[in-house]
């Protein structure tokens, strides 16, 4: 067996090192990028602030009813989003299908006033009507919270959630919600569940589709012919480019 | 004849030309208030619940008076030629404006029969009462309500006007006319006991003040009148009550076929005693005066009939200070019955909205008095053009107000007067109904089954009265296991239990009845799925054209 010779086994030495060293650095650097992955995929629990329960229960008219799963377990669970997720909407710009309102005036839908009460809400007239949130930019949209009117149990029809990159809703229109299950308001066939308002509100999942126009339809309700609308939160990261 | 005389002469004539022209106008203001638009408001759960007890007795011309509910039978024989005139004897074919129509007649009927009231309180003031009368929104909008109230108020103003016309005549004809509405009284609402009371207490205190009077006594206008404190007449008291019992017997025993019925009419009084606390149905004692003199709730209009009762309050005042133009006795009469019926409805507990029209006729009778004793109260110009500006002011603001009660808030719950209404929106499932039923193969014979208490079924059973073969259940546990109907109509309390007990899969909706509470809609997959494959609403619209008029507001 020949045994290497001094030199030889110093240069092969030195080739370990070096190979070792960059060995090293490769799993530092993947070790980064696994890191700094994780941190941007971690979830928290969106922090949703409810306003005050002004029915309890359900009322005697509706008990029993189980329109949706989520309302099936009365109260709903933490909805994961991103870290860093927060509010964009907060007193973000609206504009809505019909500029008279019946009630009260737009800005109150961003306005941060959730109660239930008269004088929280505003009303759009009847038929199928739009309101829309301009977040000034384009986000990340990770969770839609929606307060029809929860003074009384009721369902509003053919609720429709739409984001979109222009304010005409042209270009790369989106549906993240839609309820209106005979197509009735021309947006296409939901395949979403009716629900009933309550203060707890509606949770829509953004999936993270990105957008700087948001827009909620609805189609009067099982009390009267208005649309109203207490409070929409957006929630969602500036977007990636 | 002097010229003097001849100018005066000139001067009534004038004067009774404009008066005439001026009931002519009041009585087409008030039709112009009560005719349009009376399928308007979706029928509520006791119109409906009156108009199908009606459509039986229009299909097989049976009635049986029902001492547990629904009121006399009065609503029902009159509707009767309305109904057989629009359709013969297919229920089906009536419409709300059929049934609705009769109340109008009747509110009509109340303003043209104050005429019997001139010699009473003075043509100037019968026509300012006739005025309120036609624009009053409650008054409208209960003359469009198919219901017995405005029978009662007609027939309550008949039996005041033809009483206080014996008491001025002393003939057999106006005794028997007094007995006939006081028994037209008796078979439209039980209810009538109060008026009776009212009647019998106005009587009562008017002849006893009358009494304290020395005889006879000139009065603050220098008229003098007589004490009525003569012994009645036997064979007019006698005209009076056989005239009261005969209508009495012809309609509780359903035109001679159910002699239970006039006694199943005097048991009834007990079981009506029963509900007047407990129920769902108790107010303060205040409701009714709240109700008229403001009223707001929710963002929206602020109504409010403050001028009737600050009228009918001066009205009052001028009477028992004796400074009202008409005749004393009567007036004293009218406001001692109208208080005591205004206490007697605010002192039950057991109050519903309609009920106050009982009063309220009173009211605008006194209105009209105070009305022209706050005229007459000024002597200069000035203040009487003040008092007629502000009256005109009042009466347009009323009218404003009718409008917004009977044709633009006429089923929303900021009305005052819509109390446990069907929403305007509960239109939508009956337009849901019927076009499905354009796409069944079986159309308006398509098995549909309605489960719910009585509370959450009206108005279904009207709006369904077409479909032959509706099957309706009060409890789902009562429902043939297996069942597949084309469509349920569900409580939704009993929409699992209902489900449970169906065969197939069905597609689920959700309309409001009223305000609070919801029904559940199930249509069968296999129809659902036609609908959709058709174009859904949009598509079924183009093929059949509209199945209904949109619904109401």
């Amino acid at each position: 067996m020949r045994v290497p010779s001094e030199t030889y086994n110093r240069q092969l030495v030195k080739i370990r090192h070096g190979q070792s060293i960059k060995v090293v650095m490769t799993g530092v650097m993947m070790a980064a990028v696994f890191v700094c992955s994780a941190q941007e995929d971690k979830k928290v629990a969106l922090p949703i602030t409810l306003p005050k329960a002004l029915f309890e229960g359900t009322p005697g008219g509706i008990q029993g009813v189980r329109l949706d799963p989520v309302n099936k377990a009365k109260k709903r669970g933490a909805f994961m989003v991103p870290a860093g997720t927060a509010l964009l909407s907060s007193k973000k710009t609206v504009t809505a299908s019909d500029p008279v309102t019946l009630v009260g005036t737009l800005d109150q839908v961003t306005d941060g006033d959730k109660e239930g009460a008269d004088g929280s809400f505003m009303a759009l007239g009847p038929g199928s009507q739009w309101i829309q949130i301009d977040l000034g930019s384009t986000e990340s949209l990770y969770a839609i919270m929606v307060w029809h009117y929860h003074k009384m149990a009721r369902v509003y029809r053919d609720v429709v959630v739409q984001v979109a990159d222009d304010a005409d809703f042209i270009t790369n229109v989106r549906t993240l919600f839609n309820n209106d299950s005979d197509n009735s308001s021309g947006l296409g066939i939901g395949r979403d569940y009716e629900y009933i308002e309550t203060n707890e509100g509606k949770l829509i999942d953004g999936r993270g589709e990105k957008g700087r126009y948001v827009r909620l339809y609805s189609k009067e309700n099982t009390a009267d012919g208005a649309n109203h609308y207490i409070e929409v939160e957006i929630y969602g990261k500036p977007a990636v480019k | 004849m002097a010229p003097g005389a001849s100018g005066a002469k000139l001067l009534l004539m004038k004067s009774s030309l404009i008066q005439a022209v001026l009931a002519i106008l009041i009585i087409g203001v008030a039709l112009a208030f009560r005719l349009p638009g009376l399928n308007l408001r979706p029928m509520h759960h006791d119109e409906a619940n009156q108009a199908v007890k009606c459509g039986v007795l229009q299909e097989t011309g049976v009635y049986r008076y029902d001492a547990g509910d629904h009121h006399g039978p009065s609503l029902y024989y009159i509707t009767l030629p309305f109904a057989w005139m629009t359709s013969g004897r297919n229920f089906a074919g009536t419409s709300e404006s059929t049934f609705r129509l009769v109340p109008v007649i009747f509110g009509i009927g109340a303003i043209i029969l104050l005429l019997l009231f001139r010699e009473g309180m003075g043509r100037p003031a019968l026509l300012v009462s006739a005025g309120l009368m036609a624009i009053s929104p409650a008054m409208v909008y209960y003359s469009r309500f198919y219901i017995q109230e405005m029978l009662l108020v007609f027939f309550t103003l008949g039996a005041v006007a033809a009483g206080w016309r014996y008491f001025k005549r002393r003939t057999v004809l106006w005794a028997a006319a007094a007995g006939f509405f006081a028994g037209m009284m008796f078979v439209t609402k039980e209810t009538v006991v109060i008026a009776y009371a009212a009647m019998a207490g106005g009587l009562l205190l008017t002849y006893f003040r009358e009494r304290g009077r020395a005889g006879v006594q000139a009065d603050a206008y220098g008229s003098t009148q007589k004490v009525p404190t003569g012994v009645l007449d036997s064979g007019h008291i006698l005209a009076f009550l056989a005239a009261a019992v005969v209508v009495s017997v012809i309609f509780f025993s359903s035109f001679f076929t159910n002699w239970k019925g006039p006694l199943d009419a005097i048991i009834a009084f007990k079981g009506y005693a029963g509900k007047s606390a407990g129920s769902s149905h108790e107010h303060p004692w205040y409701y009714y005066l709240q109700l008229l003199a403001f009223w707001k709730t929710g963002p929206g209009p602020a109504w409010s009939e403050g001028l009737i009762l600050l009228l009918a309050l001066a009205g009052a005042i001028a009477i028992f200070l004796n400074k009202a133009a008409g005749d004393r006795l009567f007036l004293r009469f009218l406001a001692v019955y109208t208080i005591l019926i205004t206490a007697a409805y605010s002192v039950i507990p057991y109050k519903t909205p309609w009920c106050l029209l009982s009063f309220l006729s009173g009211m605008i009778l006194l209105a009209g008095v105070g009305a022209i004793s706050l005229f007459t109260m000024f002597r200069a110009n000035f203040g009487r053009m003040v008092v007629v500006v502000l009256l005109v002011a009042g009466g347009v603001n009323l009218a404003r107000q009718s409008w917004g009660t009977n044709f633009v808030y006429q089923s929303d719950p900021r009305n005052p007067y819509v109390y446990s209404h069907t929403v305007g929106v509960f239109m939508r499932l009956v337009e849901r109904v019927e076009t499905l039923s354009l796409i069944h193969p079986e159309g308006k014979k398509m098995l549909i089954a309605v489960i719910a208490p009585p509370s959450e079924t009206w108005p279904l059973p009207w709006y369904l009265r077409g479909y032959g073969t509706t099957g309706y259940w009060v409890d789902a546990k009562d429902l043939p296991e297996g069942i597949h109907p084309a469509i349920v109509v569900a409580s939704a309390g009993q929409k699992d239990p209902v489900r449970s007990r169906l065969a197939g899969d069905y597609q689920e909706e959700y309309y409001g009845l009223r305000p609070d509470v919801l029904l559940t809609v199930l249509i069968s997959r296999d129809l659902w799925d036609k609908f959709i494959s058709e174009g859904g609403v949009a598509g079924v619209e183009k093929k059949y054209g509209l199945p209904v008029p949109a619904p109401s507001r």
